[in-house]
């Protein structure tokens, strides 16, 4: 069985659900300042999806890390300041506060990633162009991954321009959809590849209700598509993997997860 | 079971609904108070106008002096109170506990156990937020917390733009380090024994027990004991469906402070109030009495009626102890509102002793015969000596 110098590390898309203690997946009567603790013991990372609502404070996430063993990490997404909201005279501002919110996790080594997700309506035009290079730059030394929502990006030119900076491009599986940015597999970054499981219910995305945009039980088969294949090749173009799922509904996500962990472990990708 | 609730606080609300009816009062200072009272005073104000040091309740004279450029405007209560029924309409699709403020921008909606319809707390709130932004052109600042006065807390501390999201768990970690003015609930009494203690943060009252707590403060005590603390059960009362309640509203003519005029204003509130109570076969056990001041200050004040009551002259000799209670100030009144609420059947029980049975039977028959009247011939044709003194 071949061996890779890449560390692969699956998790889901936050963790505080409460619908996930009726689905079984946290022990019941479990609260919600105790569903990290618990979190860890089955997985080794966590993409942050509440730094996307509330600007990080440091002392929060301080408070968080420490709930955490030394060697669990956190992908961080990135405020909604920066990506769907952003004010032309302050979003600057809103970059130096976002990094001296998650400080914590950067002097413990355990921001494993900061996800740049932008929404569909940020298209590739002259001025968001612009937007993203000097974002990238504001946000560099924070091994940022760019996701992005809309087909206009997936062009050639950015993936150089994504190569040339060393910053990881996001793959995401979600439903086939035209206007969408499709799936793909390109790595961008020797140091990071990104996945992230949206899900592929069609009719959800378009309906604006998360609980419908969410709700995705992904099979065995489909987790193959990526394990037979894609993943032993993304493995071997870059140092690190991270592997999101946001199926969150129903705890279908931590479910799919463990079970992504061991298909990988099976073919040798992860220990 | 850990509650989630999601406060919406639209800062400076009369300012904001002001700048809504009218753009060119964007981003500068602007001050809501009663115009044409030479002792007004200020009722809401911009944050460019709280930058110049103008404060609620201030004399308008003195506002005018800190702030000379601030354009004044006269309040519209009824936009805010529209404004803020269209507000709790956009919450409604939520949750069924939405607690809507008095037309102060203020709303509570507790969205415990809505996780699988609706998502996570935080994104409702969110949601919820970038609609009322959309559709009503209103900012308001938004906190989730596992309690209301958590949530209030924590919209306090961003004021006046932003969101806080307050961890369950987290409660006295989040209260600690703030000034305990924040603390919603503590009234200018218990914040000026404070000061005289040299208490002015959160967590110096939280090193003292119940019992030292007991010593300056006695009833309170136990109130600021859990407040400082974060503890706080609290319901969302569903809003939107206020209580039932029969309410009658007086204009003065010319504003006045005379008890004659007040009385009498207020017997024929009384009469409007019961005629309304005994059509729906109701009676009341509380009765309020609203004053406006004529420099926009009001005072409400309430009594209790026991046992609860339709009768013209219970419920007026419950309204005029509430309105004694509530003219605390010798300005003239501008406009009075009567509030007959806690509604409930006519308690069936009749009076033990004869004497009061005769009596309040004979209150009976004459109002009876006075709706008659009133019914058959209109509402003018028979009056009380009382209404017609002033």
């Amino acid at each position: 069985m071949p061996t890779y110098p890449c560390t692969i590390r699956v998790g889901t898309s936050g963790y505080s659900y409460a619908e996930w203690l009726d689905a079984g997946f946290y022990p019941p009567d479990t609260k919600p300042g105790e569903m990290l603790r618990q979190y860890t013991r089955q997985f080794s990372v966590t993409e942050l999806n509440y730094t996307w609502y509330q600007m990080p404070r440091a002392p929060a996430i301080e408070r968080m890390r420490q709930q955490v063993p030394p060697d669990f990490q956190f992908a961080a997404k990135l405020t909604r300041y920066l990506t769907h909201e952003i004010d032309a005279d302050q979003w600057r501002t809103h970059a130096a506060q976002y990094r001296d919110g998650i400080a914590p996790l950067i002097q413990s080594g355990q921001l494993a990633a900061v996800l740049v997700q932008f929404p569909p309506s940020f298209q590739r035009t002259p001025k968001n162009r612009h937007y993203l290079a000097a974002l990238l730059d504001e946000l560099r030394g924070l091994r940022a991954a760019v996701e992005f929502r809309h087909a206009s990006w997936a062009t050639e030119r950015v993936y150089v321009e994504l190569e040339r900076r060393q910053t990881a491009l996001v793959s995401v599986d979600a439903p086939g959809l035209k206007e969408l940015f499709p799936q793909l597999s390109i790595v961008t970054s020797p140091d990071l590849f990104y996945i992230r499981f949206h899900g592929r219910n069609a009719r959800g995305w378009r309906s604006g209700d998360m609980q419908k945009q969410f709700n995705y039980d992904y099979t065995e088969a489909e987790l193959h598509e990526w394990t037979d294949a894609k993943l032993e090749r993304m493995a071997g173009q870059a140092r690190n993997g991270l592997l999101f799922f946001n199926n969150h509904v129903r705890a279908q996500a931590p479910k799919k997860a463990l079970a992504m962990m061991r298909l990988l472990a099976e073919q040798g990708l992860m220990r | 079971m850990t509650r989630s609730i999601i406060h919406l606080n639209v800062a400076d609300f009369a300012v904001a609904v002001e700048r809504i009816v009218d753009r060119r009062l964007q981003n500068r200072p602007m001050i809501v108070a009663p115009l044409g009272s030479a002792r007004a005073v200020v009722y809401d104000m911009s944050e460019e106008a709280y930058q110049c040091g103008i404060r609620k309740h201030m004399p308008l004279r003195m506002a005018r002096r800190l702030c000379p450029d601030a354009s004044v405007l006269h309040p519209h209560p009824d936009r805010y109170e529209r404004a803020m029924r269209a507000l709790l309409k956009q919450a409604l699709p939520y949750s069924p506990l939405v607690e809507a403020g008095d037309g102060d921008g203020h709303l509570f909606v507790d969205t415990t156990g809505t996780g699988r319809l609706f998502g996570p707390p935080v994104d409702i709130a969110w949601r919820l937020h970038r609609q009322v932004k959309t559709d009503l052109g209103l900012d308001p600042i938004w906190s989730v917390a596992p309690n209301k006065l958590l949530a209030k807390a924590a919209t306090r501390l961003v004021k006046p733009v932003g969101e806080y999201v307050v961890g369950a768990g987290e409660e006295a970690v989040f209260l600690a380090p703030l000034p305990i003015r924040l603390v919603p609930g503590l009234e200018r009494d218990d914040l000026d024994r404070l000061k005289a203690f040299n208490f002015t943060r959160v967590s110096q009252v939280m090193a003292l027990s119940l019992e030292h707590l007991q010593v300056p403060f006695g009833n309170r005590a136990r109130f600021l004991y859990e407040a400082v603390r974060g503890i706080d059960s609290s319901p969302v009362l569903p809003a939107g469906r206020p209580g039932p309640a029969v309410i009658s509203d007086h204009d003065f003519d010319d504003d006045t402070n005379e008890p004659a005029a007040l009385e009498s204003a207020l017997y024929g509130m009384a009469e409007h109030a019961g005629r309304r109570l005994r059509r729906q076969r109701r009676a009341a056990r509380r009765i309020s009495v609203a004053l406006d001041y004529s420099d926009g200050i009001r005072s409400i004040r309430q009594a209790a009626a026991t046992p609860a009551t339709a009768h013209d002259l219970t419920l007026f000799k419950a309204a005029r102890q509430a309105l004694n209670l509530a003219r605390a100030r010798r300005l003239r009144i501008r406009h009075m509102r009567l509030t007959c609420d806690r509604l409930v059947f006519p308690p069936a029980q009749m009076a033990l002793f004869p004497e009061d049975r005769q009596n309040r039977e004979k209150q009976d028959r004459m109002g009876d015969a006075i709706d008659r009247v009133r019914s058959r011939f209109g509402k003018d044709m028979i009056h009380v000596g009382r209404t017609l003194a002033a």
